[in-house]
């Protein structure tokens, strides 16, 4: 009787085996499939394809740092994000901005418009000029489409090559379900980007000083004062990194080298805004509120 | 022997207060010959004419301009015409070229070991979001928040933020402005 008992579950747990295997299979090309489309590093991505990765990266970073619990803070970061966003060339992506509760100092952009700047930033700001300069340095990252470059390039190709045997591993270790409840390979891919830290790898440094300048020229099409980002860099300038490997001062060039490239810069663009803002009263009873 | 044991102790002495020296807030200096403005704006008058070097200190800082006291005297000077103590290196002595090597862009691995150097400090390090579970949920949060056009528009106009037309930077813009 036990012995029967004992085949009749062997043979259950392989006729399990094999029907997972039949959906494995699928899920395994599917994932190598999406790793190796995006690094190729010719291949155009999609804007839907370049929105799910981002929001595969935000829903990774998130699990390390939460959202700020003040709702007007947030709603009031999105609207400054969006206003900025709608001034740059590339207005119609789906732009969400949310402040992560930690006191590193830094703001990330991912693919397809998402934008996290941290509490430890956002704090040491003055006015919303300040915060439109370091929201708009993101914009432009997305704009010029640099993270997805550099996801894209040789240097990181390794790393995609790992990239759909990670995701079928994932796959496989979760039952063959959406490891982590996003809708797409796409975002999927880009919690593994997360994961295996390409996605946190410095930009080059000639990718930093294009999103300032192109930083700025957004800020000023918005009416902000031009010298928001530069006030921002001043600040930067006068902080030390906490040595997380995280913080602005570890991922980007040195103030001082971005300050130097922005000299010649901004004064053009100053011109050009017939009334720049600083715009304080308002940051000041949101970000000052925030509990 | 001991006299080179002691200035070794005094070398490293030294090292270590570095960082605490860097540290000054609000210490710059004028890194060009410049002047001290009345107000925020070059037609201002000129209280003082500073040499390279000036030490300042910083009081305020606000679009192109920075307040400071230079000589026991306030006034403005133009936000380029600063530099502030070197801050590249990371805050743990041993940390010093690893900073330096990932803000310059060289990758990030010696960041490990100054994160293991740094202690008190709470921040987020790229382990702890390597090795975090997403947030799916929060990811929908964040999200809830985003901003329609219109409500971007109408809070542009509270703080009478007025559009311009501004060309993007030419595509040669690539770092050789200097």
């Amino acid at each position: 009787m036990k012995g029967i008992r004992l085949v009749l579950a062997c043979a259950l747990a392989l006729a399990a085996m094999n029907s997972r295997a039949i959906d494995f299979g699928s899920i395994i090309n599917k994932a190598i499939d999406t790793g190796r489309q995006l690094s190729d590093a010719n291949r155009e991505v999609s804007t839907d394809e370049e929105v799910a990765l981002g929001e595969g990266l935000a829903a990774g970073f998130l699990g390390a740092a939460p959202l700020r619990k003040d709702p007007n803070l947030q709603r009031y970061v999105n609207r400054v994000g969006k206003w900025l966003a709608m001034h740059s060339e590339r207005p119609d992506l789906p732009w969400t901005f949310g402040v992560v509760d930690t006191e590193t100092v830094n703001a990330f952009a991912m693919p397809g418009g998402t934008v996290l700047i941290t509490y430890g930033l956002v704090k040491r700001l003055g006015n919303e000029s300040e915060l439109a300069g370091a929201l708009a340095h993101e914009i432009a990252h997305v704009v010029k489409k640099h993270q997805l470059q550099a996801i894209q390039s040789d240097k990181n190709s390794e790393a995609f090559a790992s990239l759909g045997k990670g995701l079928a591993s994932e796959a496989i270790a979760r039952r063959g379900s959406d490891p982590v409840g996003l809708k797409t390979w796409g975002a999927n891919a880009g919690v593994e980007l997360l994961k295996n830290g390409v996605f946190l790898r410095p930009l080059d440094r000639s990718m930093e000083y294009e999103a300032d300048k192109l930083g700025v020229v957004i800020a000023a099409r918005s009416g902000y004062d031009p010298y928001g980002l530069v006030a921002v860099l001043e600040m930067l300038a006068q902080t030390k990194s906490d040595g997380s490997g995280l913080s602005v001062l570890d991922t980007h060039p040195a103030p001082a080298d971005r300050l130097a490239e922005l000299e010649g810069f901004v004064p053009g663009v100053e011109g050009g805004v017939a009334q720049p803002q600083q715009v304080e009263a308002r940051f000041r009873k949101v970000v000052g509120a925030a509990p | 022997m001991a006299a080179m044991r002691f200035t070794m102790m005094l070398a490293m002495l030294l090292a270590a207060a570095v960082p605490w020296l860097a540290r000054a807030q609000d210490q710059g200096f004028t890194n060009r010959a410049t002047e001290l403005k009345e107000r925020a704006a070059a037609d201002s008058a000129t209280l003082a004419s500073l040499p390279e070097n000036t030490p300042v200190k910083v009081l305020a800082r606000g679009g192109g301009w920075t307040r400071v006291e230079a000589n026991g005297k306030p006034g403005w000077v133009r936000v380029f015409h600063l530099r502030f103590p070197s801050t590249v290196e990371s805050s743990t002595s041993g940390g010093g070229l690893a900073g330096l090597g990932s803000a310059l862009g060289f990758g990030q691995s010696r960041n490990k070991q100054a994160t293991l150097a740094t202690t008190g400090i709470r921040g987020l390090s790229t382990e702890d979001v390597k090795n975090a579970s997403p947030d799916p949920e929060q990811l929908r949060r964040m999200q809830s928040f985003r901003a329609d056009r219109p409500s971007a528009e109408r809070f542009a106009r509270e703080a009478k933020l007025a559009e311009s037309r501004i060309a993007a930077p030419s595509e040669s813009g690539k770092g050789d402005s200097r």
